[in-house]
């Protein structure tokens, strides 16, 4: 991106500060998110959401696998993010990396809580099929097609849903198999249960620009920005997750603030959410 | 396995000549100068285009002509099963290698010289004829940049199985292990400027399938003047023309 010139950011700076933002928003106002679900036939739940000029696909796969030893009865997530070098020239080859694995980490933390999968937004053990033998892996991967800020909280979006698209096949498991080998499993092509995702959180980033803080910083905003706090809540207010980037210290008073202002944000984003969410859906059966 | 059945519909219910439906759409990366969405069927594809900009690495700027660069990604989730690694294989570099030489073939690089032209092509979805709709799209994608060309680059394949020539192979049809000839031409100019094949074809049948892929290329052609003239009106329209 061509920098910006002094005059350019001066009237960011100042606009945020007055409470007007250069596209005309409040400080706390979300730009129009734009869902829609099942762009992957192959995937078994996907979605794209739109965040202004910010564009991004999810999709799970889910795949038959072996549980973690240590935990015999949950099953696995693991989430990637590719960053596109259509989003950006810089992204070509490796280097895109870095981002890809800032934004994946951010995410798993997030969405996955702790080792043993306590505090998850998605309930792993509702992914065993038989205990110490067979359970469902999820991958979730993320591709970020266009940036103009604020990635982190569209990926998230765009994961929840995915997830709320997503249908894992019912199985049957062979009732007569031996304890020790491996069970038969029948994956039905026909039935299908829809994910849970009442549980799942979204992230709110809240960018600290001068004095003040705003939500959904586009690329122009985030270059002046000192520091930056990600806050994953889910639908009970509840924190999930929480990562502050940036150079600058903050006052912890101010990150309570933060925190505070997030929760307030994050029950219309949650809102306007699941009724896109929902209106997707309604659209693609439509159209099926 | 039969991929043609005895009433001459192929697996997915075509005929032999009939190719699968086209979509496309200009303008989909904001950010980008230039960008276009393809599909080809299934096959889902999109193209960015930077450029002309400043040179980054300034070894390898031409004072005579710009520099073409181009790199193919496939998404994790493009192919049935999911792909461990996005780029960097051999067959996405062999691939952003074919794409950066077609359309550097059309591309009037002399009228900007010591400057760069990046297409990034990215797949969404895999199923047959990658490579087609990547350069299909990448010619959208160029036009909507406003880079000037010699005339749009259009591919199309084809392939010989039980004993048909088939238009538009798709993924099934492709790994069957039959020939796959991927053809690219300039149409105004009537000149071929991508041949790929593999397998092994009788040389009269290759003429006609060679013949079969450059009737696709045209079909393609004029599908995608109609894009960009409906998208022409449009910027006319809001401009108050």
């Amino acid at each position: 991106m061509v920098g910006l010139s002094l005059g350019e950011q001066t009237f960011i700076k100042g606009g945020i500060d007055q409470d007007l933002r250069t596209d005309g928003r409040k400080r706390l106002t979300y730009r129009p998110i734009f869902v829609e679900t099942g762009i992957i036939p192959q995937a078994s739940g996907s979605a794209r959401v739109k965040l202004g000029a910010t564009d991004v696909i999810a999709s799970v796969k889910a795949e038959l696998g072996k549980p973690n030893p240590s935990y015999p009865d949950k099953g696995k997530v693991s989430i990637h993010v590719d960053c596109s070098p259509t989003a950006e020239p810089s992204f070509e080859g490796r280097g895109g990396e870095e981002l890809s694995t800032e934004l994946s980490s951010a995410l798993e933390r997030c969405l996955l809580g702790g080792k043993s999968g306590a505090g998850a937004g998605i309930d792993l053990s509702s992914l065993c099929i038989v205990r110490g033998k067979v359970c469902w892996d999820l991958y979730i991967d993320g591709l970020v097609v266009s940036s103009d800020g604020n990635v982190l909280d569209a990926l998230a979006d765009a994961i929840k849903a995915a997830l709320s698209n997503t249908a894992i096949p019912k199985v049957q498991v062979s009732a007569n198999a031996p304890s020790d080998e491996h069970p038969e499993v029948d994956v039905s092509d026909e039935e299908f249960l829809q994910f849970d995702t009442s549980g799942v959180p979204v992230i709110v980033t809240l960018t600290k620009v001068g004095r003040h803080y705003i939500v959904d910083a586009t690329t122009e905003e985030e270059s002046q920005m000192s520091s930056a706090v990600s806050v994953s809540i889910n639908r009970q207010g509840r924190i999930c997750g929480l990562t502050k980037r940036g150079g600058a210290g903050l006052n912890p008073t101010v990150i309570l603030d933060m925190v505070s202002a997030a929760k307030h944000v994050s029950e219309q984003l949650m809102n306007k959410l699941d009724s896109e969410i929902a209106a997707a859906e309604a659209c693609d059966e439509m159209e099926s | 396995m039969e991929f043609v059945n005895p009433e001459g519909l192929r697996l997915d219910g075509r005929r032999p000549m009939e190719m699968r439906q086209l979509r496309a759409e200009i303008g989909v990366v904001s950010k980008a100068d230039g960008s276009a969405v393809f599909e080809m069927g299934n096959t889902k594809v999109i193209a960015a285009v930077y450029g002309p900009r400043e040179v980054q690495n300034r070894s390898q700027q031409s004072n005579d002509e710009a520099l073409v660069r181009c790199e193919y990604s496939m998404a994790n989730f493009s192919t049935g099963d999911r792909m461990r690694k996005p780029k960097g294989d051999r067959r996405s570099t062999e691939i952003s290698m074919v794409i950066r030489q077609t359309m550097e073939a059309c591309i009037l690089t002399h009228l900007m010289p010591r400057s760069q032209i990046d297409i990034f092509v990215q797949v969404l979805q895999a199923d047959g004829g990658t490579r087609s709709a990547c350069i299909n799209a990448a010619t959208l994608a160029l036009a909507d940049a406003g880079i000037p060309m010699t005339d749009i680059v259009t591919s199309c394949s084809a392939g010989f199985l039980n004993g048909t020539p088939l238009l538009d192979l798709n993924y099934v049809e492709d790994s069957a292990g039959g020939p796959d000839v991927t053809v690219g031409i300039l149409p105004k100019l009537d000149k071929v400027t991508l041949l790929q094949m593999d397998s092994k074809l009788q040389m009269e049948t290759f003429e006609t399938v060679m013949q079969l892929a450059t009737e696709g290329c045209k079909a393609v052609a004029s599908y995608i003047r109609e894009v960009l003239l409906e998208n022409t009106k449009q910027l006319e329209s809001r401009r108050g023309v």
